[in-house]
């Protein structure tokens, strides 16, 4: 053996120590190497960096990142501060990334099953293999038993799946477990579009929200996040935010008021808010709108929503009613949103049509400080919006599947095994079908019925674009470029179905006529560059293509979006009940699930630093979690934290861990999504001794307790549309929680965190 | 008043000496077992630095556990030694003779167990040396002399050097008898560390004077090593209950009341172990309770005053956090025995003479004592860290870990085998002390009675 | 070390009232600074990492229930009282405000966390472990801590380096929004504004000069160099006790 100048300091140093401590014990390598004792090593930094423009795909947002790579890594994501949407800012989910690019369970290269179906036993294939199988299942099948499931896909890749699929035959479905179609449903009705609104909070002094949780999870949480600094400070006066919901969300916490109402009566406390406006401020609203909106009866069509007879079913007093709508109408720039769950009951289309009907009331929509839409996509054929499958067509599609009429499923990066209520049986579903292909980079439970996986690249390696929406409200194409070399066998989806429709031949090949997912963007950005405006312009194609992959996109802040010409929705002059599933009376609870903050919708849950991110509100890591009235938990259901709660909804079900909450009514309960995975790779973290498991065997999922229940008029599943009872197991768990375990009985808030009122001087 | 039993001068040689000579088997028997839980506690060491301090029960604002605890009960005990001799030798009380050997040699070790807590709770002990000694010259770099993390082992390593000089000083003369009443290669040993003791009037007079000596300059080292260590917690002001002027004077009385209770405890355990009844008697026992009496008094008045002031400064962390220690969950049990341990219990029950001269009860509230002595430091060094910051989101509680309470047990059961290790090598009670209060005795007749006392030399 | 032309004292502004809890900053602070994964044990064993973490407190019970949120790093005090108890000099305060952590000379006393009023240090119970293909995202400029030392809020000091090598490869100055620190440039409500108060051109004299401002616990002395902004509410009662 050669003794070197370290091995000599190793051996050197174990021996010494060895000495004085214990022998057997090794010292870390990195101990004995020479270091500086005087300085922060950080004072000496030297190396190149290099930063690149790409776009976000952690979230459906759509927003510009940059990246910085170094020696070929990817190291960390900040916002783009070019990018329109995301001006610089990004949240946790985007930091999180690199961990998709680098986590250890992604799927390495295409396989093939080699034992039954779900024994996860699969054989390493060639990619040739791999899609001329693929190809020869396409051809083998009749067009209309193949479907393709993908996430929300928009851009240049959304039109490659819809082409190759209308081309082919077969049916496209794009599938989101934090559906937006009701939401959709609610803006054609009311603005004549389909696409979701943007909000410009920075420049509104008054926003009444229903249960849109827009600070964590809503839509595009960045932007509204950013938009929302400034409406506090940003301007001369502070903004004021109100926020009327059944749960006491992060949004919630960070109004100036939240206003408790019943499950299901954010539709009513809108209309009665209506009927507030035209009968006592009528001088401060659009007459014309009063007029359209109530066949010219004014605030007796809606005399079914007075006040009085809304407090009774809405919990939210009269008092407060008349406030808010003389708060809507007193302030110049105020506006209304809605979503979450008060989209998300049987009668959510009418609560959120409702609730965006007022906006015409207050002639917010297109004036600073309201609502605003993006224009139609600056190309054609290129989707601006994601046509996602409601849970209809999901239930539908099942249908089918279980009667044997779908034969081949092509899926996606999308996960309806875990996202869709158990109660649904989309599992046994897709058992059925015969082959089941997947193109995801991971390993989850609808990928474990694959009997061919062609993995996917993850988005730091792949070319793409994408078109964010909600949008700033002028055209926007973010442009993505891979940042670093795929190290893995993977392929781009893109580019796998490329290749396979160059297999396939015929009509699906001159669909897609491109060589490569990059032919295929770059055919997108010649239509961008003919179009001779926008943030890059250039005769030159590879200066125009240099230009936008530098910048990140392109973008065209005069193309700004008209206000559609639809003509005004009726307001409805009767109510819309809503109707629970599960135990009527009693001791049931509704259940208010709530779209975690860090996981999203369950996809976020193999990464370490987003399960390892306490939720805002109850601090809680790692861990599924059941929000429970505090003081009703100690003085009458001896209920102590950690306690474990087995909840039993129409659905199935499930156990998670007590958290006395005090912002939960005495009559709700809430639990997050995102944890309950039963595949999704499987690998640990943690000191040696206290390793822990990653993505899978986390508490249960929110999910299987659902109901299948729809919401009426848009087909999407009514989430929070469920009454559950639940019992103590005996079990009691220590919370993982960041707070620390004692709850402090004083209450002298305002001693640690100084408080100052509007104007004052403090 | 004081009896005296006036022994042959071979009979106190042949019983003092008699471990020194050969041991018993239960002697044996002992050091086995305290040696298992030495083993036992140093794997737990090993363990410790291999994996980490997390298998320690710390967390973010406990960052300082029952080590630390632990740290400071040693620096406690360790007074003992000095108070006893240095005292009472400067005021000629005479029924010290048999104590201060015992007290002496339980300074020297416990100090170094104690020393070792702070390493053994360090992050990464094998630097403490390279960086906490001023070695870089070349660079510049020097410790921190700002930090009572650098006053603390200076006190100690002064304290421990000073102590050990007296122990060694005070037992040259008993090395002699040893050495002569040895053969072969025994003999050696102890007459090197006779070191050439003949007893001549001008060795015995310089040996006397070193003695003195040595007491006078180590009463303040011993007052200034716990008001060291009580200013590891007196500087800082960010701790709510730490940060209290009293703090030097309190600790240092504490450490006295727990250190001499703790030789109250080790003499009785040495006359039952030994058989060395005419040598401590009821008398010796009588006149250290008398003493503890005074001290746990005096103590108690520190921390009636500790407490109050913090009351008195109306403010609220400071009330919150003596109410935390007083009445919450699980620290109120642990204040209550505390108080009941170490002052309501003993120290009434020592008002009584018969309980004074019972050696039984002597043993058993000696021993509380310190039980409480230790939970005390317990309640001020943990609740006013698990309460630290005035904003309660961090606020936490504190469980040792199996392997913190294991190595906090190594620590009892390696000064008790050091202790006993000692007793197999040199005598425990001092032959030349016992000897020349015996030579310098003198009867007096007042009345009717004989009664004894010493010859006052012109 | 980097030759510093113009003196330079770095502090930031948090604007409580901006704030809204989402954590961008904390997980951003954790990608930059090659923190430890949180495991679920860190949880447990209450040792959780997070150099900025964000504290919310509860007042009063449903209805009537607010949250509200307070992020805390390390304040950068002038008059660090973490800084005369660690006996090794592993902590100091170099000319530009900022407390430095040594990571080398650490031996874990823990003093320096305990006398910290702000709880802002962290230290490495564990040897921190990452899977292999994770390691690839750690930020080389930033050293990777072992196990049995301090860590906390550097201030990003690896960026304000990193920006005076770039200026002085331009000849010119450090200029305000050449780098902001990781929880400063991820926080998507711009509660957090970073800044040179030599720099006359810092956008953070607007943050100074408002008159919401005040620092925790000024009354220890510590002279932090983070400047709160406090929260508007037109509901609270009359904020108590604070300058
Ligand atoms: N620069 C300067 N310094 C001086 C002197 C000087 O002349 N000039 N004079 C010196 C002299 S002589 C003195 S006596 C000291 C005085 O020094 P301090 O004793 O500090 O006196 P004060 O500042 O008058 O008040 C002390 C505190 O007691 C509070 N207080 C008032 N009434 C009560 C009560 O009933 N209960 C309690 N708990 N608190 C109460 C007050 O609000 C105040 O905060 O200052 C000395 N220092
Ligand atoms: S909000 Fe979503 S799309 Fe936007 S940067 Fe974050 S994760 Fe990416
Ligand atoms: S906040 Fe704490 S760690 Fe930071 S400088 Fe101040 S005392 Fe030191
Ligand atoms: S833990 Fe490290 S930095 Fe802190 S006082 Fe100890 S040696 Fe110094
Ligand atoms: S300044 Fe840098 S090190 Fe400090 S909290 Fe922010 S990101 Fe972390
Ligand atoms: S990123 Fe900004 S808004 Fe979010 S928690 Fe941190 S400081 Fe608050």
């Amino acid at each position: 053996m050669k003794t070197t100048r370290r091995k000599f300091l190793k051996w050197s140093g174990v021996g010494a120590l060895g000495a004085v401590v214990f022998g057997g014990c090794t010292i870390p390598e990195r101990e004995l190497l020479v270091q500086s004792p005087a300085q922060l090593p950080e004072d000496l930094v030297s190396g190149l960096e290099a930063w690149y423009a790409t776009a976000c795909g952690q979230c459906g947002a759509g927003e510009g990142v940059i990246v910085r790579v170094i020696e070929g890594r990817a190291i960390k994501i900040e916002g783009n501060p070019d990018h329109p949407v995301s001006r610089g800012k990004s949240m946790a989910r985007c930091q999180a990334g690199v961990q998709a690019l680098y986590n250890p369970t992604r799927l390495a290269g295409p396989m093939k099953l080699a034992g039954p179906r779900g024994s996860g036993q699969y054989q390493e294939v060639s990619w040739e293999e791999a899609l001329a199988e693929v190809a020869e299942a396409l051809g083998f099948q009749a067009p209309s038993s193949v479907v393709l499931m993908t996430e929300p896909l928009r851009g240049t890749l959304g039109m490659m799946a819809q082409r190759f699929m209308a081309a082919y035959g077969g049916q496209h479905i794009a599938y989101d477990a934090l559906e937006q179609t009701t939401l959709q449903a609610a803006m054609k009705q009311v603005f004549g579009t389909d696409q979701l609104p943007d909000v410009d909070i920075e420049h509104s002094d008054y926003v009444l929200s229903f249960a849109a949780d827009f600070l964590s999870s809503w839509l595009t949480p960045v932007r509204y996040n950013r938009g929302y600094g400034e409406f506090r400070q940003g301007g001369e006066a502070r903004g004021t935010l109100v926020q009327v919901e059944s749960r006491f969300s992060m949004t919630a916490a960070n109004a100036d008021q939240w206003v408790y109402v019943e499950p299901g009566r954010e539709g009513e406390v809108a209309l009665s808010i209506a009927y507030v406006l035209m009968a006592e401020h009528a001088g401060a609203i659009n007459p014309a709108a009063v007029n359209a909106m109530t066949d010219g009866r004014g605030a007796p069509a809606l005399q079914a929503f007075n006040p009085a007879s809304v407090a009774q079913t809405s919990g939210v007093s009269a008092e407060r009613i008349r406030e808010m709508a003389k708060a809507l109408a007193d302030h110049p720039h105020s506006v209304v949103i809605g979503g979450g769950s008060a989209g998300a009951t049987t009668n959510g289309l009418f609560n959120l049509a409702a609730i965006y009907a007022l906006n015409h009331l207050i002639g917010s929509l297109g004036r600073s400080g309201g609502i605003i839409f993006n224009p139609p996509s600056p190309v054609a054929d290129l989707p601006a919006t994601a046509k996602v499958g409601s849970f209809e067509e999901c239930q539908g599609l099942a249908e089918r599947m279980r009667g044997g009429q779908v034969k081949l499923a092509l899926v996606h990066s999308a996960n309806p095994v875990y996202g869709l209520p158990a109660s649904l049986g989309f599992a046994e579903a897709l058992g059925q079908v015969e082959k089941v292909i997947s193109f995801s980079s991971f390993m989850d439970e609808t990928t474990a019925f694959a009997d061919l996986i062609l993995p996917d690249h993850v988005y730091l390696e792949a070319w793409g674009d994408d078109i964010p929406e909600p949008g700033p409200g002028y055209q926007v194409v973010t442009f993505q470029q891979p940042v670093v070399k795929p190290f893995l066998n993977t392929q781009s989806f893109g580019d796998s179905l490329l290749k396979i429709a160059d297999k396939l031949g015929g009509n699906v090949k001159q669909a897609l006529p491109w060589g490569s997912m990059k032919d295929a963007l770059k055919a997108t950005a010649q239509k961008l560059q003919a179009l001779n405006r926008g943030s890059v312009q250039s005769p030159s194609f590879d200066a125009f293509w240099n230009t936008v992959l530098q910048r990140g996109g392109w973008w065209d802040i005069a193309h700004k979006g008209s206000k559609p010409p639809a003509p005004l929705p009726k307001l409805p002059t009767s109510r819309m009940e809503p109707r629970f599933e599960g135990p009527a009376e009693g001791d049931a609870f509704f259940l208010v699930p709530f779209a975690s903050h860090t996981l999203g919708d369950g996809k976020g849950a193999n990464l370490p630093w987003l399960q390892g991110i306490p939720d805002p509100l109850t601090t809680v890591a790692w861990q599924t979690w059941v929000e429970i009235n505090r003081r009703k938990a100690m003085e009458e259901w001896d209920i102590k934290e950690g306690d474990e709660l087995e909840i039993t909804g129409p659905g199935g079900a499930i156990r998670a861990l007590a958290y006395l909450h005090p912002g939960v009514s005495e009559g709700a309960i809430c639990i997050p999504t995102g944890q309950g995975h039963t595949q999704y790779g499987d690998y640990e973290i943690g000191p040696d001794l206290f390793r822990n498991k990653v993505g899978t065997g986390r508490g249960d999922s929110v999910f299987a307790a659902l109901a299948a229940a729809k919401v009426e008029g848009a087909g999407a599943l009514a989430w929070a549309a469920n009454r559950v009872r639940f019992r103590k197991t005996g079990r009691n768990i220590r919370v993982a929680k960041f707070e620390g375990p004692v709850y402090p009985d004083f209450h002298l808030i305002e001693e640690f965190v100084p408080v100052s009122k509007p104007g004052s001087s403090l | 008043m004081q009896q005296r039993v006036v022994l042959p001068q071979p009979q106190v040689n042949a019983e003092l000496l008699k471990n020194a000579l050969r041991a018993p088997l239960w002697y044996w028997g002992i050091m086995a077992f305290l040696g298992a839980i030495v083993v036992a506690g140093s794997v737990a060491v090993g363990f410790l630095m291999n994996k980490g301090f997390g298998l320690s029960g710390t967390n973010r604002p406990v960052m300082w556990g029952i080590l630390i605890v632990d740290f400071v009960f040693w620096i406690g005990i360790s007074h003992a030694g000095v108070m006893l001799s240095a005292i009472l030798r400067l005021s000629k009380a005479e029924w010290r003779r048999p104590a201060t050997r015992a007290a002496e040699v339980l300074t020297v070790f416990s100090l170094m167990i104690a020393a070792l807590h702070p390493v053994v709770h360090a992050g990464r002990p094998w630097r403490i040396i390279y960086w906490s000694f001023p070695y870089d010259f070349s660079r510049g770099l020097w410790v921190n002399i700002r930090s009572p993390l650098i006053w603390d082992p200076s006190a100690i390593f002064t304290y421990l050097t000073g102590s050990a000089l007296f122990v060694i000083v005070a037992l040259i003369p008993d090395m002699a008898v040893i050495r002569d009443h040895t053969t072969g290669l025994k003999q050696k040993v102890y007459r090197a560390l006779a070191m050439g003791w003949r007893g001549t009037p001008r060795q015995w007079k310089l040996q006397i004077v070193a003695g003195f000596l040595l007491s006078a300059l180590l009463l303040p080292v011993f007052v200034s090593v716990h008001s060291i260590v009580s200013w590891d917690f007196a500087v800082m002001i960010g701790v709510e209950g730490y940060h209290v002027t009293i703090f030097a004077p309190y600790f240092v009385i504490g450490a006295v009341h727990s250190g001499v209770s703790a030789v109250v405890t080790m003499m009785i355990l040495m006359k039952w172990m030994f058989g060395w009844g005419s040598y401590i008697r009821e008398e010796h026992v009588e006149s250290l309770a008398k003493l503890l009496i005074v001290i746990g008094t005096t103590w108690l008045y520190f921390f009636f005053v500790e407490f109050s002031f913090a009351l008195y400064s109306m403010e609220s962390q400071e009330i919150a956090l003596r109410e935390m220690q007083a009445f919450t969950w699980p620290y109120w049990p642990l204040a209550l025995t505390f108080i009941l341990f170490s002052y309501i219990i003993p120290i009434p029950l020592w008002l009584f003479r018969k309980v004074r001269r019972n050696f039984k009860i002597m043993f058993w509230t000696s021993l509380l004592v310190n039980i409480g002595m230790w939970l005390e430091r317990f309640l001020i060094i943990v609740p006013s860290l698990a309460r630290k910051q005035v904003w309660p989101f961090d606020w936490s509680t504190y469980h040792p870990s199996a392997i913190e309470v294991l190595i906090v047990v190594t620590a009892y059961a390696l000064v008790f085998l050091l202790l006993m290790t000692f007793a197999k090598l040199f005598p425990l009670i001092p032959l030349f002390d016992i000897k020349e209060g015996q030579t310098l005795s003198d009867d007096i007749v007042i009345g009717k009675r004989r009664v004894p006392a010493l010859r006052v030399e012109e | 070390m980097v030759s510093t032309p113009r003196e330079r004292k770095w502090q930031m502004v948090v604007d409580v009232d901006r704030c809204t809890g989402c954590q961008a900053c904390v997980v951003a602070c954790q990608a930059e600074n090659n923190i430890p994964f949180n495991s679920e044990s860190h949880f447990k064993q209450g040792r959780t990492f997070s150099w900025i973490r964000i504290e919310r407190y509860w007042e009063g019970e449903f209805p009537d229930v607010k949250a509200r949120f307070l992020p805390f790093l390390c304040q950068h005090c002038d008059n660090a009282p973490c800084e005369p108890v660690c006996p090794v000099f592993a902590t100091y305060h170099n000319n530009e405000g900022l407390n430095v952590q040594v990571y080398n000379r650490c031996v874990g006393t823990r003093f320096c966390q305990n006398n910290c009023p702000y709880h802002a240090r962290f230290f490495n119970y564990w040897e921190p472990v990452w899977p292999v293909q994770m390691r690839n995202s750690l930020n080389p400029d930033v050293t990777v801590r072992g196990r049995g030392i301090m860590e906390k809020c550097t201030f990003c000091v690896q960026r304000i380096r990193r920006a005076e090598l770039d200026a002085k490869r331009q000849e010119r100055e450090v200029r305000d929004g050449d780098f902001q620190p990781a929880c400063a440039q991820a926080c998507p409500t711009s509660a957090l504004v970073f800044g040179d108060v030599k720099d006359p051109q810092s956008r953070i004299h607007e943050g100074l000069a408002n008159k919401r401002r005040f620092r925790l616990r000024e009354e220890l002395g510590t002279e932090p160099n983070v400047v709160y902004l406090s929260k508007v509410d037109s509901e609270a009662k009359e904020a108590a006790g604070h300058a």
